[in-house]
């Protein structure tokens, strides 16, 4: 019986080395990289993304323990793993509407999600409703992330889900808005998919937009 | 009788410092370094082309790298004190030296509404309201627009702003705005009410306020409002604000160097486009991001202080942050930090102090927290004061007079001297029944009363009718 719980921990501990030897030790138990992979890392990333929300972890600590989970994807699993057993959890486009450059939060968004699983393409700041939509079509994207802290940006995302909408690829991209002027009534109103006011919800609401 | 007495000094206020000038001075080349070493971005080309032809070095399209010699010069021209007017042209605010003046922050998005308690987006008229309370409370010296207007259409909603500013209060007021073409605006209407450019240039009563993306990256917008204000001789302040642990290291002293070094690549811009152009440094340095909330905070302790000791040894004028709060609400902690930060910037002497009366980190105001944080400065006015011991203030002849026995209370001198004494406005001192005997109130309450009896007694000086309509004008008509 192979000890999960030690692995938990130490995922959440962030220790990278000993990460890595428990799970070199899994391996040679016999134990298959899917099932480390489910039932230690990614149960560990819960637990991290739980107490994340909780304020019980600082960010800092929470990409470390990305980082110490990535390097045991990538230095022992991967070549173990069948093809779709490590598929990513989806493919994100993110970047800050035209004319504004606050972009802080935005890239805690994205680091947040790609520690949670998803492969992400940060675009930057001050970003064209025409590059969205080209960037859409080229990494065939799942989900369309946008960032405003400004009232007289927020418009922007409403220009910009209609651009997506015109290039004929709403269906194909679920649309999440953030950023501190933002809010539920207006991410309904411009026909988003989904807000979140926060790093930690923006990743519980994009595993649950994935699934619809 | 000849009164000589020599070798006499007098503390005239109490004075606090956190850097030692050797500190400010490590710091200083520090930022110089960053400038000659590393260099800054710049997205805008006719600050490119200033600096290369003032000898800058120019690479990869938009990297500059800015020797010393430049900075040094820039000290050599730029004013040391600014003043600020108020709307009639007479000098209001001598910001440089110790001088402490306070004035409200720009642009929150919400507000917790005195009157229903409601927690709601601003609007116009809240705006009026802030301003006109701004107008009669005694220990506010300048304003700023405090609210953003959800009911106004949004892309110009700076020229709204600007334009209740100027029609509700005389005091001097700083304006934001997003776009360059909205600094251009508001320059018009200032320019309106002082009666032309020139006079405007002469007896400024207005300053902007620009934010820069961090200390190594200029954009476009901050860089346009800098040279296109510095032309115009009309007060700045350049304020790079990169977060330590995000887009600066997460030390306080890492997190200043870059931010500085980029307030003085601002500087030495600003002297280039004009010798003598008005400029103001920033007061806190050392933003951080609380790596729990993921806010950035306001009142964070670690970034106060050192920004204004930094300013005073470079000889510079600062503005600076304070009687805000990252509390949601108007109640203990609000009242907490709105006096620890007001309190720690009167005593190093930061010059022009902004955002009083913010919460949630800069997303709402309240006009009762505004009022609360009158109280705090009337009472640290009455505790900056030095303490005067002289002769006449000894009494001894009083006291020998009265002797151990006798009553001060109806003597002439308490009668005389007793109203030199500070008095409160809104914290309570009366006993325990007398206070039940009022309504058993808590402060935020009494504060609140404060509120609507200022708003429905206090009469704003309405500028004139045809200048508010051509102020009106620019709002109809704006800058594209
Ligand atoms: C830092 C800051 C800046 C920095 C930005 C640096 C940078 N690289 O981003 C600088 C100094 C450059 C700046 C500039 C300006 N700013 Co500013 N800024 C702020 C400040 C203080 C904090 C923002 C921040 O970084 N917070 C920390 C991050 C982590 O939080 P966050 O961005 O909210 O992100 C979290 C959530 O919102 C959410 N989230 C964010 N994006 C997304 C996206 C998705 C898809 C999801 C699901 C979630 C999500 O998750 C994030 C993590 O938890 C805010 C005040 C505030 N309290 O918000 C003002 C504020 C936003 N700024 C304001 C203003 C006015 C300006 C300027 C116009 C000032 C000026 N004239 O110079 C300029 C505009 C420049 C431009 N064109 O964009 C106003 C906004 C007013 C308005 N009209 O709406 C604010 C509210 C301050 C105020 N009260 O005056 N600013």
């Amino acid at each position: 019986m192979a000890d999960f719980q030690n692995i938990i921990d130490t995922l959440i501990e962030g220790d990278q080395e000993k990460l890595l030897s428990l799970a070199q030790s899994a391996l040679d138990e016999g134990i298959s990289a899917k099932e480390i992979l489910e039932k230690g890392l990614m149960a560990g990333m819960d637990i991290v993304g739980e107490k994340m929300e909780a304020e019980d972890m600082f960010i800092p600590e929470v990409l470390m323990c990305a980082r110490a989970m990535t390097a045991v994807i990538n230095n022992l699993l991967k070549p173990l793993l069948a093809a779709g057993d490590v598929s990513a959890a989806g493919k994100v486009i993110i970047g800050t509407v035209k004319g504004d450059l606050h972009d802080i939060g935005k890239n805690l968004v994205a680091m947040m999600l790609e520690s949670a699983g998803f492969e992400v393409y940060n675009l930057g700041a001050d970003i064209l409703p025409d590059k969205y939509v080209e960037e859409i079509k080229d990494k065939n994207a799942d989900i369309l992330c946008m960032s405003a802290l400004l009232t007289t940006t927020m418009p922007m995302m409403k220009v910009t889900i209609d651009a997506v909408s015109e290039a004929g690829l709403r269906d194909q991209v679920k649309v999440m808005i953030g950023g501190a002027p933002v809010s539920q009534d207006f991410a309904e109103q411009i026909g988003a998919d989904g807000y979140a006011s926060d790093a930690g919800s923006a990743i519980r609401l994009a595993k649950e937009i994935m699934k619809r | 009788m000849t009164k000589i007495c020599s070798n006499q000094y007098a503390m005239n206020s109490p004075h606090a410092q956190k850097l030692s000038d050797d500190q400010s001075q490590k710091l200083y080349w520090a930022c110089l370094e960053i400038l000659e070493h590393t260099g800054v971005r710049m997205y805008e080309q006719e600050a490119l082309d200033l600096l290369k032809k003032a000898g800058a070095v120019v690479t990869d399209g938009n990297r500059v790298r800015i020797p010393s010699g430049l900075v040094e010069k820039a000290f050599s021209t730029v004013p040391k004190s600014v003043t600020l007017c108020d709307r009639n042209g007479n000098p209001a605010i001598r910001a440089g030296g110790y001088r402490s003046y306070f004035g409200t922050g720009s642009d929150c998005l919400h507000i917790l509404d005195h009157r229903t308690g409601e927690y709601r987006d601003s609007v116009l008229q809240d705006i009026v309201e802030g301003i006109t309370l701004c107008d009669a409370l005694e220990h506010i010296d300048f304003a700023m627009c405090m609210f953003l207007p959800s009911d106004v259409q949004q892309d110009i909603a700076d020229r709204y702003q600007m334009e209740a500013m100027l029609n509700n209060t005389t005091k001097p007021v700083i304006f934001v705005t997003t776009e360059f073409s909205g600094a251009v605006d508001a320059v018009k209407m200032a320019e309106i009410v002082a009666g032309g450019e020139r006079e405007l240039k002469q007896n400024p009563f207005t300053a902007c306020y620009i934010n820069v993306t961090t200390g190594l990256r200029h954009n476009k917008e901050a860089l346009q409002k800098l040279l296109y204000l510095s032309d115009k001789g009309i007060p700045l302040t350049y304020i790079p604000s990169a977060q330590g642990g995000v887009t600066a290291p997460v030390t306080v002293a890492a997190t200043m160097a870059v931010n500085n070094a980029g307030v003085l690549a601002g500087l030495v811009l600003s002297q280039l486009k004009r010798e003598g152009a008005p400029y103001i440094f920033p007061g806190w340095g050392g933003n951080m991001l609380d790596m729990k909330t993921t806010v950035q905070p306001y009142c964070d302790p670690e970034k106060r202080a050192q920004a204004i000791d930094f300013a005073h040894y470079l000889g510079m004028p600062s503005f600076s942050l304070a009687g805000c709060s990252e509390s949601k609400l108007v109640d203990q902690q609000a009242a907490a930090e709105a006096a620890l930060s007001l309190f720690t910037d009167a005593l190093f002497g930061g010059n022009l102090v902004h955002d009083v009366g913010y919460l949630e980190s800069g997303l709402c105001g309240s006009l009762p927290q505004l009022v609360i944080c009158d109280e705090i400065l009337s009472w640290l006015e009455a505790f900056m004061k030095g303490v005067d011991v002289s002769d006449e203030s000894l009494a001894l002849d009083i006291i020998d007079e009265v002797g151990p026995d006798g009553q001060h209370i109806n003597s002439d001198h308490t009668l005389k001297n007793y109203k030199k004494r500070w008095y409160p406005q809104l914290f309570e001192r009366a006993s325990y029944n007398v206070w039940q005997r009022k309504g058993s109130k808590d402060l935020g309450q009494r504060a609140t009363e404060h509120v609507d009896t200022i708003l429905a007694e206090h009469k704003v000086e309405p500028l004139p009718k045809d200048v508010a309509n051509a102020v009106h004008a620019i709002v109809e008509k704006p800058t594209a």
